[in-house]
């Protein structure tokens, strides 16, 4: 994106090709995440951490609410109060678990705000943040329906990896300052490998080249990552069979048992992360 | 071809106050190398020069008398280049390969061979370093200038490296002779039709 392009048309660059926008789409990176299998082990989270160099930031300040988790599992408990003889109802089911990663809108609500475009929309249908560029308004943390960008409100990097810990720091993805916006990239440093892998053997991005490192360490396989714009790719397939699809604010689906949706559709954020409900003996 | 340039002298790349005489000559060379890139077929060299510090080596590798006077290509010794993001420095087996029988007896080599028999590297010190924000693939860049480049030659690969890395022939120790910042990248991938996409660079 040049700065052109932001002068130019701001909003149309959002857009894809096909209305009448600046993209024409290479790939449309989606997930689907059956919530049916995820048992809310939070290895997923962890894996995120050790993949893209998050800070831990410690007790105090996680409790104020500035953890660095690209990819938390949000937990929902049952009512305990439903009536009669259902008192203990959320000890019989357990908690129900949201893995909760930045959905990858396509009319992302973090975008326009950003007084200087360090948030913009990649050919990939990838909603990328640079952090050279970020001068840390926040605006786009304020946007976001699903809460899913955090701020470095410290420099985290000088406690977080102590010698020799900062070893175990992945090169291929920055370590963010204090000051700087960060949110989950779907592991863009392996997709840009994917994509060089591939353009080396002269060939298409295969389905199932890439792997976040969610998907990579769910222990239930309850992620699965492709591109959307690829018909065969299993994601799209599972997309399809759950009669959930892009660019509509709610599903008209022909069979309601269908367990697709995604979260906040209504606001018209357009995500790439659809969920499979949980299915459960009532 | 030739481009019509004096060799530099080691002693200036020694000396860490740079001349007036100095600073005269390597716009003069900066000119004339200017013009020499504009041959590379299909491309628009980028623009800028930078003031590189000499960088102090275990051994003082000559560039020049490899590259230049013996027309060795820049690949043959950096191989990963045109394999991967980094072009890497060769290993000391690599140099033993010619100086186990070649020139023996020069100062500079005896360091080398002292290094291959003790078993160790020279512990080569880095010159063009990136930022680690910056995600750059010198695989991609030659394939765009020399490998899929029309009329393009392998044998000229240094006029492509010297895009980027100066006229590393004409010294002995690598300098850093171009910016190597945001706006040299970007000048270049306008006028090349690079991509224009932050994060293919940033990440």
């Amino acid at each position: 994106m040049s700065l052109e392009n932001i002068l130019k048309d701001w909003s149309k660059y959002r857009r894809g090709h096909e209305e009448g926008g600046h993209h024409d789409y290479e790939h449309m990176w989606g997930m689907a995440i059956d919530l049916d299998k995820c048992t809310g082990c939070n290895a997923c989270s962890v894996a995120c951490y050790a993949e893209n160099n998050l800070a831990v930031v410690g007790e105090e300040k996680f409790s104020k609410g500035q953890a660095m988790h690209w990819l938390r599992i949000e937990r929902y408990w049952d009512e305990p109060d439903l009536g009669e003889n259902r008192v203990n109802e959320y000890q019989i089911h357990g908690a129900s678990f949201l893995p909760m990663n930045c959905q990858q809108c396509n009319a992302a609500t973090c975008e326009p705000v950003c007084p200087v475009a360090a948030t913009y929309h990649t050919p990939d249908g990838l909603n990328a943040q640079v952090y050279n560029r970020c001068i840390g308004s926040r605006y786009c943390s304020n946007n976001c329906p699903y809460r899913l960008r955090y701020f470095n409100f410290f420099s985290y990097y000088e406690d977080s990896w102590p010698e020799p810990l900062q070893m175990q720091l992945n090169p291929d993805i920055s370590v963010r300052d204090k000051g700087v916006m960060e949110k989950c990239t779907f592991c863009v440093q392996r997709i840009r490998k994917a994509k060089d892998d591939a353009a080396r053997e002269q060939r298409d991005v295969l389905d199932g080249d890439i792997k976040t490192a969610c998907q990579q360490s769910c222990a239930t396989q309850a992620i699965v990552f492709g591109d959307l714009l690829d018909e065969d790719s299993v994601v799209s397939k599972v997309w399809k069979k759950h009669e959930v699809a892009l660019g509509k604010a709610s599903q008209n689906k022909a069979n309601p048992d269908k367990r697709g949706y995604r979260v906040l559709e209504g606001l018209n954020t357009d995500p790439c992360i659809m969920f499979l409900e949980r299915v459960r003996e009532v | 071809m030739t481009y019509g340039l004096i060799p530099e002298k080691a002693s200036q790349c020694n000396s860490n106050n740079v001349s007036r005489f100095g600073m005269v000559f390597s716009l003069l060379l900066l000119f004339f190398a200017g013009s020499a890139y504009a041959q590379v077929p299909n491309a628009v060299a980028p623009k800028g020069d930078h003031d590189g510090k000499h960088v102090e080596q275990p051994i003082e590798f000559p560039h020049d008398i490899h590259a230049r006077d013996n027309k060795i290509n820049c690949m043959y010794c950096h191989t990963y280049a045109r394999r991967g993001n980094v072009a890497g420095i060769p290993p000391t087996s690599k140099c033993m390969g010619c100086h186990a029988v070649i020139a023996t007896e020069k100062p500079r080599i005896k360091q080398l061979t002292e290094y291959w028999q003790k078993g160790e590297s020279p512990k080569w010190k880095k010159v063009h370093d990136l930022p680690d924000f910056v995600h750059f693939n010198h695989e991609k860049h030659l394939n765009r200038f020399i490998f899929n480049n029309e009329g393009m030659e392998v044998e000229r690969a240094d006029e492509v490296c010297a895009f980027c890395h100066g006229e590393i022939k004409e010294m002995t120790v690598a300098r850093k002779v171009k910016p190597l910042n945001m706006g040299f990248c970007r000048q270049c991938h306008e006028d090349n039709n690079g991509p224009s996409d932050c994060w293919k660079c940033h990440k």
